[in-house]
């Protein structure tokens, strides 16, 4: 049971008075974010978003952005956790945040420490880290200019990651297999010079996959024949792709 | 039952020398740390080989000599395939030295050894 001790000898009010009682905690005011490719958000998702930066906020404050991404921004709640990206080159303990944030709002915080430099590195070569972007909240207005490098060995590595859906289609959840498929696709149009966004990416999923809806995909509702052949071509296409752009660096070196 | 054990055991194989060709790869790609860490909630090859070898084994024990020289044998022939496809290609600063050592610590590391 919640208890409330006050002093036996108090001035101000007496026995059977009504009184408030107030949490000494103050509320800081509401902040202005930024929206990035983010058109709409249910207002308690932002309260949410706003308990996280204070949160974040009274722990730690030495970081240069905090950005909130994932599934959280999607419309609705089918989200698992919410993605919290912290720029900073100072060390901070995340088990303690993430503590604070579920006991706070319920949420799982999966939180993601990056340096400066390795931020920029990922932008610069990573069209995962171009795709948070596309689509994310920011505490501090950004502008990154980063120019794409292509770095073949290091996209090689990345799409690595995705050739386990080939083997292990049965094994996998739906949302796994979405993770994979979004990580090759981001590479295949990133290999092409397209701008790759969230967006993009899941309109191209839904176009090569031939589904009407992304939900398809993420609830495991797609037939395995047809699906496993249309991925291992692209997989191999961009994988083909990946040991030309090794193949010409090494001539030229 | 005897099929069902050998495809899981295939299955484990092909998982496996995945994760031993990523590892391989992320030596030689940089010296500098990969900012990779958005991937990692990215379901692994590693992980995926784990739970394979818990429905192969679920007891626990080493696998029978037969078995473990079959599946290292494998392994190493996969592993190098695919690094060799890569050399092949003019791919510098892959140590495909490091193989079997790889493969006996991930061998170690799932019990089948």
């Amino acid at each position: 049971m919640d208890q409330i001790y006050l002093p036996k000898n108090r001035a101000g009010f007496a026995i059977g008075n009504y009184v408030v009682i107030k949490s000494l905690e103050k509320k800081k005011l509401v902040e202005r974010l930024y929206f990035y490719g983010v058109k709409n958000l249910e207002p308690i998702k932002l309260e949410i978003v706003q308990e996280i930066l204070n949160i974040i906020d009274q722990a730690f404050d030495t970081y240069e952005n905090i950005l909130i991404t994932g599934s959280f921004l999607d419309e609705g709640f089918q989200f698992n956790d919410i993605d919290i990206l912290i720029v900073t080159d100072y060390k901070l303990s995340i088990d303690m945040i993430r503590d604070i944030i579920k006991r706070k709002t319920g949420i799982m915080g999966h939180i993601l420490v990056l340096s400066n430099k390795e931020f920029i590195r990922g932008l610069e070569t990573d069209p995962l880290y171009q795709m948070i972007l596309s689509r994310c909240i920011s505490k501090k207005r950004f502008l990154y200019k980063t120019q794409n490098k292509i770095d073949y060995k290091l996209l090689d590595l990345h799409l690595l990651k995705s050739k386990v859906l080939i083997d292990n289609f049965d094994f996998l959840s739906g949302d796994e297999k979405y993770n994979l498929v979004r990580n090759m696709i981001a590479i295949y149009l990133y290999l092409d010079s397209k701008k790759v966004s969230n967006e993009l990416v899941d309109k191209e999923i839904k176009k090569y996959f031939g589904l009407k809806d992304i939900k398809e995909l993420k609830q495991n509702l797609i037939d395995k024949k047809d699906f496993l052949k249309k991925y291992k071509l692209i997989y191999y296409q961009t994988f083909s792709k990946i040991l030309r752009g090794i193949e010409s660096g090494a001539k030229q070196k | 039952m005897v099929q069902n054990r050998n495809k899981l055991i295939e299955l484990f194989i092909g998982n496996i020398s995945n994760s031993i060709v990523h590892e391989i790869l992320e030596r030689a790609v940089s010296k500098e740390p990969i900012a990779d860490k958005y991937r990692k909630e990215l379901i692994t090859s590693f992980e995926v080989a784990k739970k394979y070898m818990e429905k192969i084994n679920p007891l626990d024990r080493p696998l029978p000599n037969k078995d473990v020289e079959y599946i290292k044998t494998k392994i190493i022939n996969k592993v190098r395939a695919e690094l060799m496809t890569r050399i092949s290609k003019g791919y510098k600063n892959i140590e495909i030295s490091l193989v079997e050592e790889l493969v006996d610590k991930a061998l170690k590391n799932t019990n089948v050894e």
